[in-house]
Order: structure tokens, then C-alpha cells, then sequence
């Protein structure tokens, strides 16, 4: 799955705040899901045990958060959320997952049509906080 | 908010030994068709080649290769297609088809970041880089993510051409980065001397020339395009690329 590879790069990511802090214990992670990318929990989790063998800290100290995906049409200025976007097949929602930017190939403001459109908010896999023991 | 991509990228890119970053800032010289035979050419020559198009774009390596897009597997991560017998292959198109990919330079970095950080690559000699035209988006974070790239330059004989990619070597000279050579694309009969002119002032081999051929899309099209006319010239392009070790510019 590639759920994996970003639970990976998740404890990639506190494993290095954590040198960088003299190796101070994980307390907690606080990590936020986006809905665009729709990740798989379970086997987010399962990499994130995967990921984490040998480290001293567990699966427990990480907290998840959802996120909603809103989009921002930089055209016409039409702000929508994801829920109710017409016209996604499930082949396109598999594009979004492995790589998100795959929404502007398949996605259109609903207000203008125009495919010039940020992502506000919930796009993927993104870490809110590393809490560290004295932090 | 951290973004946890960037911290995993050399951990992904570990089983790469080298990567080459095909590029020239003019658009329309050939790099698709040179990044895709050198690859050919390199695994040819026994080697685990990787290819990479970055030209999310306006991708076509697929096209070059003739490569059916389907999406990747997954296995602790998304795994290049398998093209050409024994050629791994990465592209946005897996993703878009053959669908207009409208990117602003925010959502390219995004998605550069997210292809590095969930494709896992098999140890490979070689992982070959089609860049986009353009000094922008793709090339600052092909220099600010991966580690180690060395750039291959394509050029044409047009003046013009030449002059936009001889910035592109005056920036990569001020960077220290190095660059391996220049591969003339699209080579007037009887050859010409401003490619190698231009190799000639910042002390970088030419790699090769690849003629102008009306019927280059067929030869890429065949089961072997290395079998015929492009075979010489793609062969020295690839020995010059196993030889060389060199620097930077000097």
C-alpha cells in the first residue's frame, strides 16, 4: 500500500526533530489526513507499526485528525468543498489518491468551470505538532 | 504544519547511484527523445536504468516508449511501471492519461514531492531524468531534492536554441553543479560546429550527435530503436556516460 511509504516519511520526519533535540522522547504526534487523498487508515497504520520497530515510542503517541478538502477557484473566487463534486468516477478518485495535483486534471470550479483552482485545505498526509518530554 | 515528505526522498532515492537530469531551458530541442534513448542505450549496456519524465506538463516519455499507462502497484510505496522489458518508469501521465495536466508552479512542486517521497525504486545504476523546458519549478526542486544530480544538456544546432541553453549552463557553472556533457539533438548533415563550440567554451565533452531524422517517430516506435541509425550515435552517448567521472564545470 502506498499508505506505507507516508507513514514512513511521517516517522522519518519525527525521527529528526527528535535528533535534532537531543533525542528527547515522543510524547505525542498530532497528524492531520486530508480528505482529498483519502488515505487508508488501517494501512496507514499498519506502516506506521511497520516504520516504527525498534523506535521508543509506539503507534499510541500518534493522534489523527481529518481534515475536509475545500477548494478555492483563483478565477472567479468560488470557494467549494469536496463533498458533492459532481462527476468523479472511481478511477479519478484513484488518480487523487496516489497524487493529488491529479484533482486539477479531473476536478473544475463548480461557479466558472476554470481548472485554475487552489486546494485551501485537506490535501494529504501533514504533521500538526511533535510534542517532546520538557517541551 | 510539516510537511513529512522531503525527510524520506534520499531514503527513497538510497538504491539510485546516479542521477541524470536531462535538460536544456529551450523547449522543443528533444529531451523526451534523448532522456528516453540514453536510458535505452544505458540498459542496453547492462545497466539497471530508471526513467523519471518530470515534465509533468507535458509528458511523453510514455508515448516515446510506448508504454501502456495504468496505475502503479503498490508495495510499501508505488512501484515504477515496467516498460520495455526491463525499464522502470515514472510519470504524472500514470496518473492523468492523456489529459491536460493544468499545474501552477505550487501544485508541480507538490506533486514532485509526493512522487519522490511514495515511489520506491529498485537498486538502479542509472535513473534518468526528463526534464521539463524552463529554468522554473521542476528544475529548483530537482536541485533543492534529490541528491547528486548530474545534468546531461540537449541542444540544437538553432541559434536560438543555443543561446537560451547556454544560460542554463552559465547558471549550473555559477551553482557548481556538474554537468556531464552536452548531446546535440537533431544534428544538420554534414555537422556543424556551434554545439561544439558551445561545449568547447565551458569545457564539457559532447556527448554525442543524433541527426535530424523526418522519421524519428517511427524508429522510437519500433521493438529495438537502437537497431538502426540511432544505434551508433546513442551507443556513444551512453560509453561517454558510463566513462566519465568528471566535475563541475570548469
Amino acid at each position: 500500500m502506498h499508505e506505507w511509504a507516508l507513514a514512513e516519511a511521517v516517522v522519518a520526519t519525527v525521527e529528526k526533530i527528535r535528533r535534532e533535540n537531543g533525542g528527547r522522547p515522543v510524547l505525542a504526534v498530532r497528524l492531520r489526513f486530508g480528505e482529498l487523498q483519502n488515505i487508508e487508515m488501517e494501512a496507514f497504520r499498519e506502516g506506521l507499526r511497520a516504520s516504527l520497530g525498534g523506535l521508543q515510542y509506539g503507534p499510541e503517541v500518534f493522534l489523527f485528525l481529518n481534515e475536509p478538502a475545500a477548494f478555492r477557484c483563483r478565477a472567479c473566487r468560488h470557494e467549494w468543498p469536496l463533498a458533492g463534486v459532481p462527476g468523479i468516477g472511481e478511477e479519478e478518485r484513484e488518480a487523487i489518491h496516489f497524487l493529488p495535483e491529479s484533482a486539477h486534471v479531473y476536478l473544475r470550479c463548480p461557479g466558472c468551470g476554470s481548472p485554475d483552482f487552489e486546494l485551501s485545505a485537506g490535501r494529504g498526509v501533514s504533521i500538526e505538532s511533535v510534542d517532546l518530554e520538557d517541551d | 504544519m510539516i510537511d513529512p515528505r522531503p525527510a524520506v526522498i534520499h531514503q527513497r532515492l538510497a538504491p539510485v547511484r546516479r542521477i541524470l537530469a536531462f535538460a536544456s531551458a529551450k523547449g522543443g530541442v528533444g529531451k523526451s527523445v534523448c532522456s528516453v534513448l540514453s536510458a535505452l542505450a544505458l540498459r542496453d549496456r547492462g545497466r539497471r536504468v530508471g526513467l523519471l519524465d518530470l515534465d509533468f506538463q507535458g509528458a511523453s516519455a510514455h508515448l516515446l516508449l510506448g508504454a501502456e499507462l495504468r496505475f502503479p502497484e503498490e508495495e510499501g510505496g508505488i512501484r515504477p511501471l515496467r516498460v520495455r522489458g526491463s525499464l522502470d518508469f515514472m510519470s504524472f501521465a500514470a496518473f492523468s492519461r492523456e489529459r491536460a495536466v493544468p499545474l501552477r508552479g505550487r501544485e508541480v512542486s507538490e506533486a514532485l514531492l509526493e512522487l519522490l517521497a511514495v515511489t520506491v525504486w529498485d537498486p538502479l545504476d542509472f535513473l534518468v531524468v526528463d526534464m521539463p523546458p524552463g529554468i522554473g519549478d521542476e528544475l529548483l526542486d530537482v536541485l533543492r531534492l534529490l541528491p547528486g544530480p548530474e545534468f546531461v544538456i540537449i541542444a540544437t544546432p538553432s541559434a536560438f536554441a543555443l543561446q537560451v541553453v547556454e544560460r542554463l549552463l552559465a547558471l549550473l557553472q555559477e551553482l557548481r553543479l556538474p554537468v556531464r556533457g552536452i548531446v546535440e539533438n537533431m544534428a544538420h548533415p554534414g555537422g556543424d560546429t556551434a554545439v561544439a563550440a558551445l561545449a568547447a567554451r565551458y569545457s564539457l565533452a559532447l556527448l554525442g550527435s543524433i541527426p535530424y531524422l523526418p522519421e524519428i517517430e517511427a524508429l522510437l516506435s519500433s521493438p529495438n530503436p537502437l537497431a538502426g541509425v540511432l544505434g551508433e550515435p546513442m551507443r556513444r552517448v551512453a560509453r561517454k556516460l558510463l566513462g566519465d567521472a568528471s566535475g563541475e564545470i570548469s
